[in-house]
């Protein structure tokens, strides 16, 4: 079967363990994914079959939501899953069984519409997205037709209104400003965490992994909250304003310098550590030394960017309250004054444009 | 933790015994190798790719750690020292690498100065600052290895053999008494070896480095070394004077379908 020249992959015997594990992953997900696609056939029904509620209306998605039969899909789908794991000999593999041990070699060569986990496949893709299109409540006809509604706004937006150029241009400068003080913050602390969240210089002792797991899982949490919740926490800490903007773009900022800056020290060329070392250099003298000359232009260059994508987002914190121009952009929108949102959106717009051009041609010039 | 001495002989600058090194994925680089050398000897250290020649020389300042087998540097056994007294002995140990591994983006006085960091304050030397004494030193340095007025340059602006010249002025400037020099003219330019070569014997020569040196090369061999041990498969197979190590030797222990002049570039069997 292989050829003679093809480089041999040496396959470990398998513990019984590691099979009995595997075994219960594959059924996992084909369970899971039996399930799934049961509850989503048993939602696309009820929204289709015009049944009404107690109320004498048709089922909202909500609803129809709230009443579906999970339990039973559940149990269903996992029965299904035990099934189709057994015979998959004769009725082709399941998916969780080639995600987990590769695709039998029968079916190697089949393309997708000669397996059932193909048509399995295609009809789970087909439910997810017509049940994504009745629980987001899709309305195209009136997307296409109720353009009038809005047009007086964009007329808004196409004659700005000079009244709140002052006030803008005077908070668009706060803006920047903010995101600018964001930015400086977090470099020192974004500086110090890399090393200690860079997986080839805390392989050293107990001590070095364990905070690198702890610096890894807190980035993580911190960056997957998003900046306009850090801007709620803050401003009910510090109090509505720019500074709350700042903490809530600083934290973020952060996270994610430190995973760019902690990849790019991650990917360094060995060579001058090793050099360093061999000199009876400390370990500081050798992260001086044989790191940090290899990794300021790259960290620079990702510090630009961030404080040009801190800019955009001081906008969006700016309209909970965490100042800059969003604080009295977000007023004048719910008041429909278009005309003056026209004037502050083409303010951002510039001011993001000017920040991209100048943030490019720098980061150009240092890497 | 204090090492103990060597079991022999007050002038060697080397001693190592029954070193082994198995790497996580079960590779077996070194097998039981035992080797002493002399205070002043320029050693080279043959065999081919894959042999353990590099991880025998890594394994000497522990930039690997063995899995078995000590080692002594000039009576202190480095294989039982930890943290600063571990960076001492280092400090007396320089290291040339086929890639040079210069700091690229340093000039090239730094890059000869960081030759002196074992010796120097941790404060003044994270700052890059040196004694105007050290910069004198690194000048004279740079002017040993014929690269006065380079000073001021980036490493990485440099040739090939330029930049491994500034690491010979590194090792220089580090004091040693030991240099291990991983291959050092493999990837340079035929025609530059050497110049590169005859800095080495330099500091072998007039400074009374001992030099342990692996070398790709026949020729070079003959003409440097004082004495000559070959690797296969992690294990020493041949010790002996350079002049023993002829074309003939060589087919012995690599086999009979290696050629000399073929597997050593550029060797004259
Ligand atoms: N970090 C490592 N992890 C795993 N195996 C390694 C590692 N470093 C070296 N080896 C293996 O150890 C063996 C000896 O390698 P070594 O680099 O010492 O050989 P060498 O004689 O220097 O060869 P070359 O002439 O190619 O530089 C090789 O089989 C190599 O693949
Ligand atoms: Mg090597």
């Amino acid at each position: 079967m292989t050829d003679a020249g093809a480089p041999r992959r040496v396959l470990r015997p398998e513990t019984p363990w590691q099979k009995g594990w595997r075994r219960l992953q594959a059924l996992g997900i084909d369970g899971l994914l039996l399930a799934l696609a049961l509850v989503m056939g048993e939602f696309l029904f009820h929204a289709f079959s015009g049944e009404r509620g107690p109320t004498g209306l048709l089922l909202t998605p909500e609803e129809i939501l709230g009443r579906l039969a999970y339990l039973p899909a559940l149990a269903l789908g996992f029965a299904g899953a035990l099934v189709w794991n057994l015979f998959y000999r004769s009725i082709g593999a399941p998916i969780g069984r080639v995600l987990t041990r590769g695709v039998p070699e029968e079916e190697a060569d089949l393309p997708w519409t000669r397996t059932l986990r193909g048509w399995f496949g295609a009809l789970f893709v087909e439910l997810t997205f017509f049940t994504g299109w009745i629980i987001t409540e899709v309305q195209l006809v009136t997307f296409l037709t109720n353009f009038n509604k809005a047009s007086d706004m964009v007329r808004g937006l196409a004659s700005p209104s000079g009244e709140v150029l002052r006030e803008g241009l005077v908070l668009l400068v706060q803006t920047v400003f903010l995101a600018f003080m964001a930015t400086a913050f977090a470099i020192p602390v974004a500086f110090a965490l890399s090393f200690a969240a860079a997986r080839n210089l805390t392989r050293g002792s107990a001590t070095a992994r364990i905070l690198y797991s702890v610096v890894r899982a807190v980035m993580n949490f911190t960056r997957a909250v998003e900046p306009l919740v850090w801007a709620l926490i803050f401003i009910s800490w510090v109090g509505i304003g720019p500074f709350a903007g700042v903490l809530a773009l600083w934290i973020h900022s952060v996270a994610s310098l430190a995973k760019l800056y902690s990849e790019q020290i991650e990917s360094i060329d060995r060579g001058p550590v090793e050099a360093i070392t061999a000199t009876g250099a400390s370990y500081l003298q050798v992260l001086r030394y044989g790191v940090v000359p290899q990794v300021v232009p790259p960290f620079l260059s990702f510090t630009i960017y961030r404080w040009d994508i801190n800019v955009r987002m001081s906008t969006i914190i700016g309209f909970v309250g965490g100042g800059g121009i969003g604080y009295i952009l977000k007023p004048r929108v719910d008041l429909g004054e278009w005309g003056e949102v026209g004037t502050l959106v083409l303010l951002i717009a510039v001011a993001v444009w000017v920040m991209d051009l100048v943030s490019a041609r720098i980061r150009e010039r240092i890497v | 933790m204090s090492a103990t001495p060597a079991p022999s002989g007050a002038r060697e600058a080397v001693r190592v015994e029954g070193l082994s090194k198995v790497f996580p994925d079960g590779v077996r680089a070194l097998d039981g190798v035992s080797l002493a050398v002399e205070e002043g000897e320029f050693l080279a250290v043959l065999g081919l790719s894959g042999s353990g020649k590099s991880t025998l020389l890594r394994c000497i300042n522990r930039l690997i750690d063995p899995t078995e087998g000590r080692v002594w540097i000039f009576g202190r056994e480095i294989t039982a020292a930890q943290g600063r007294e571990l960076r001492a002995i280092r400090a007396a140990i320089g290291m040339i690498f086929q890639q040079f591994n210069l700091v690229r983006r340093h000039s090239v006085l730094q890059n000869v100065l960081s030759g002196a960091l074992g010796r120097s304050g941790l404060l003044s030397s994270l700052l890059l600052h040196f004694s105007d004494e050290e910069r004198r030193r690194a000048r004279a340095c740079l002017e040993r290895v014929g690269l006065e007025g380079r000073e001021e340059s980036r490493a990485d602006a440099l040739s090939g053999g330029q930049q491994q010249r500034v690491a010979v002025a590194r090792a220089l400037m580090q004091q040693a008494r030991l240099v291990l020099a991983d291959e050092p003219v493999a990837s340079l330019d035929p025609a530059l070896r050497h110049s590169v070569m005859r800095h080495i014997e330099a500091l072998n020569r007039e400074e009374g480095m001992t030099v342990l040196c692996s070398l790709h090369d026949l020729d070079l061999v003959q003409r440097y070394a004082t004495r000559v041990v070959a690797l296969k498969e992690g294990q020493l197979v041949f010790e002996g004077r350079p002049e023993a190590f002829d074309g003939d030797t060589f087919r012995r222990i690599y086999g009979h379908d290696a050629e000399p002049a073929a597997a050593l570039a550029g060797g004259r069997a």
